[in-house]
């Protein structure tokens, strides 16, 4: 018995790879193909690869660039956008991209009402064929990141003989982009291959095979044993480190628009008290976390607008426990009399590391002598009841871009509706105008400007403390070439190559 | 009563236990904080996009209504939508169920057979060798976690060996026609060899895994039964008629021994059916346990339900089969 296993492994040895062919895994599920619906990471990142929308980021920044649309023009009242489109791009069936089907899928969208159609619901009063490549969208009030809105997939036309009008379509796109899809089996694998009707330059890899995992400890056994050639999301902090040691490995890491923070309930007592919100904006150590728990996969983050963005600036306090103790004792409390506090946060949703991340947090608070923390959790979707009741009063939340721009860094959790849904529960009138003076005007040194502003408010009131911003890792075979990670979070198979 | 209205009995007496089953998860399933939507879209879409997709999945009306609304599309056979991902709960379940089936048949014959020819051979060598290493096999093996034997398995076969796939059902670069969603099955219809080769190695680690774990209940079951039954007056009467003891331990003690234990195997069988929650995600086997789990976590309660109410009529047929099994085999079990 033990010969014969022992023949019927060593009969199924491994199988060398072909060199034409990239092999990718992740611990990421696409959840769905169709644009309309589509809301999460890796999702986005298949359809990116697959089809193309009006406009793109330039490889490797976050400046918007022609794409679909050769040119643009906005009305004097910022309310018309008319786009030149482009007369060489097709589908994968041959069906060419005019205005018509810009239109068809833009309205599609709007009127599906999936889970990323608010982006444009909220901006979009109509859509117009002006002639076969001209086409408009008008919008309910002068919005200057609009065009920002475009380049995510909701608003990327999809071929109108395969997506209905009336329902989500379940199955693989009709490629507009570098790649199509050739074959999917749900959480096993999707082929992609070179798309010969693309009017774009060709691949650098004509087929891309991308695999599936259900854990990140899976993954990284897999891209050890050669199984794939590339990690991307989700390796652990420490498989990471550990990979780094190794040297048939490469280890990129780029900047990541994440950002983490602390949301302070600003109706909730004690946080209602401005003088404890700043006690803890003080008291927070944010390089032990990234220390400590992200063994430097991360970096300590002043301003609630990432690195590496315009009107980034590094506006909250260092960490002074001085200037903590002070706010306390201000605040009626002593080490005699001390402040207890829970601070919440949710296990799974934000990876395993979130345990650690509050324990480090609960040190630094109680370092101040006056301050005593119980640490709280819940699983995602009770924690999001929890902070949209307003049950939490401090808690930690995060957050990734849905448009490449600094409004969406700080009117999602700074206007009035926004803290609302984000659990500060915050309202200043004064930030609030300053922002939609903001989202109204075009010129990018004027809105700095008006950026900056909200941001000193920011550190006076105190409903968030910017925490850190995430690091974006892929692992890689040494024999690959080209894997960029973007500021825009845009990763391209189709730049990629096997040497 | 005649076999036949005894499996008539047993098919309707299953409906209302259906029933009940239903009932309990569709209201537990409320009654826990947390709703699908928040779930999907909390912290980022505003309120009234909140709203609007509670009252399009008609989370808004009373749930009395949604729970009637409910078992009326079931009675039509429809599961519902996903409202993760917008696809019928069926097309999903379609597609994760043949990997849970794949990898536990290929799990389960193993361990019958180990159970089988290991339990009964310590049975018959009592406290001998045989017997002393089985006990402490089936406790070593019950006593390890599975997680971790299946990390061990991959670590020494997977990293240090290379000879078999760490994870997954399929090489990256091995194509095959995926007409059922059965590996095993589809490379065979197709005459393609290579895919069923690749197929079979990476069912090995996660089968054998999985086979070892399970073994270590039928071992200790058909061990014990069958000392039972060797101690028993037909095993004395028939060793008493000169029959040689090979042909009593099989042919008398452990065909009586197998009763009890083929409800245990039976009902075994559909608790693995319903997902081997951890060695699906050891191995990223994309089977049911792993759906199951991932749903949960985002409150998808048409999935949840769904998945459940699949499980529960998996277990329902397998358990009237193995007692119809039983009944045929034993008469006294309908009285």
């Amino acid at each position: 018995m033990k010969k014969f296993l022992l023949v019927l492994l060593l009969t199924f040895s491994l199988v060398a790879f072909s060199s034409n062919v990239l092999v990718v895994g992740t611990t990421d599920k696409i959840r769905t193909l169709d644009p309309a619906k589509c809301y999460d990471y890796f999702s986005s990142n298949i359809l990116q690869n697959v089809l193309v929308g009006l406009v793109d980021y330039e490889v490797n920044t976050s400046n918007l660039v022609p794409a679909l649309a050769e040119k643009w023009e906005v009305s004097p009242d910022g309310l018309v956008y008319t786009f030149y489109l482009r007369k060489d791009a097709k589908f994968e069936d041959g069906t060419p991209i005019d205005a018509s089907v810009m239109k068809y899928s833009i309205d599609r969208a709007m009127k599906l009402n999936g889970d990323p159609a608010f982006l444009l619901t909220d901006i979009v009063d109509s859509t117009k064929v002006v002639d076969n490549y001209t086409f408009q969208i008008k919008l309910k009030y002068p919005f200057s990141a609009f065009v920002s809105v475009l380049g995510y997939t909701v608003a990327w036309p999809v071929n109108p003989n395969l997506y209905p009008e009336n329902g989500f379509y379940e199955g693989a796109p009709s490629a507009s982009g570098p790649y199509k899809i050739t074959e999917w089996i749900r959480d096993v694998r999707i082929v992609l291959e070179r798309n010969e009707k693309y009017y774009g330059p060709a691949p650098k890899t004509d087929k891309v095979v991308i695999t599936f995992y259900e854990s990140a400890a899976t993954l990284r056994l897999a891209l050890e044993t050669g199984q794939i050639d590339i990690a991307f999301r989700h390796l652990d902090p420490r498989d990471i480190s550990d990979l780094e040691n190794n040297p048939n490995i490469n280890v990129l890491k780029g900047s990541s628009p994440q950002i983490r923070y602390l949301v302070l309930n600003t109706q909730q007592a004690p946080f209602s008290n401005p003088l404890i919100r700043k006690a803890i904006m003080y008291a927070v150590d944010r390089q032990r976390i990234v220390d400590d728990v992200f063994v430097g996969l991360a970096q300590p983050l002043y301003s609630m607008v990432p690195m590496g963005m315009w009107s980034h600036e590094d506006i909250f306090p260092k960490r002074n426990l001085r200037a903590a103790k002070r706010l306390l004792q201000q605040a009626g409390y002593w080490t005699d009399k001390p402040l207890t506090i829970d601070l919440w946060y949710s296990p799974t949703h934000y990876g395993t590391t979130e345990a650690d991340v509050a324990q480090v947090l609960k040190e630094s608070l109680e370092e101040t002598g006056i301050i005593k923390v119980n640490i709280k959790y819940a699983e995602w979707s009770t924690y999001v009841d929890y902070f949209l009741n307003g049950t939490m009063g401090l808690f930690l939340l995060g957050w990734y871009p849905d448009y490449i721009d600094p409004d969406d860094y700080l009117w999602p959790f700074l206007s009035i509706n926004g803290a609302k849904s984000m659990g500060s529960f915050y309202e200043n009138p004064i930030t609030e105008s300053i922002m939609k003076a903001a989202r109204v005007c075009v010129d990018q040194n004027t809105r700095s400007d008006l950026y900056e502003q909200v941001q000193n408010h920011l550190v006076v009131d105190v409903p968030n403390i910017p925490l850190w911003q995430g690091v974006a890792v892929v692992a890689s075979q040494k024999n690959i070439k080209g894997v960029l990670l973007e500021p825009t979070q845009i990763f391209r198979y189709y730049l990629i190559e096997k040497k | 009563m005649s076999l036949k209205d005894y499996i008539l009995t047993r098919i309707l007496l299953a409906i209302p236990m259906m029933f009940i089953l239903l009932i309990v998860i569709f209201f537990v399933l409320r009654i826990i904080p947390g709703d699908p939507v928040l779930a999907m879209l909390g912290g980022k879409a505003p309120q009234e996009v909140i709203e609007q997709k509670r009252h399009e999945l008609g989370l808004d009306k009373p749930i009395i209504v949604q729970f009637f609304d409910y078992v009326g599309n079931l009675l039509k056979g429809d599961l519902g939508k996903s409202t993760l991902t917008s696809r019928p709960v069926w097309n999903e379940i379609k597609d994760r169920f043949p990997a849970t089936v794949e990898l536990t048949l290929f799990a389960f014959i193993i361990a019958v057979l180990i159970g089988i020819f290991w339990g009964s051979a310590a049975a018959a060598h009592r406290d001998g060798l045989i017997d002393i290493s089985a006990r402490v096999y089936a406790v070593f093996i019950y006593a390890i976690p599975v997680f971790w034997f299946g990390l061990m398995m991959q670590y020494y076969f997977g990293m240090i060996l290379r000879w078999l796939p760490v994870a997954g059902r399929l090489s990256p670069i091995v194509s095959l026609d995926n007409k059922t969603g059965f590996f095993i099955f589809d490379s065979i219809i197709s005459g393609n060899w290579e895919a069923f080769i690749d197929v079979l190695k990476h069912l090995l680690m996660p089968g054998v895994t999985l086979g070892l774990v399970i073994s270590s209940i039928f071992l200790r079951m058909v061990r014990n039964n069958t000392i039972l039954m060797l101690s028993q007056d037909f095993s004395t009467a028939a060793r008493a008629r000169g029959i040689s003891e090979r042909r009593v331990l099989y042919k008398h003690a452990l065909r009586n021994a197998m009763v009890p234990i083929l409800t245990v195997m039976g009902l075994q069988l559909a608790i693995l059916l319903a997902g081997a929650v951890l060695t699906e995600t050891t191995f990223s086997w994309p089977g049911l346990g792993s759906y199951l789990v991932m749903k949960i976590r985002y409150r998808d309660f048409p999935a949840i339900q769904g998945t459940i109410v699949f499980f529960a009529f998996f277990v329902i047929i397998i358990s009237i089969i193995v007692d119809i099994i039983n009944a045929l085999i034993d008469p006294r079990v309908r009285y």
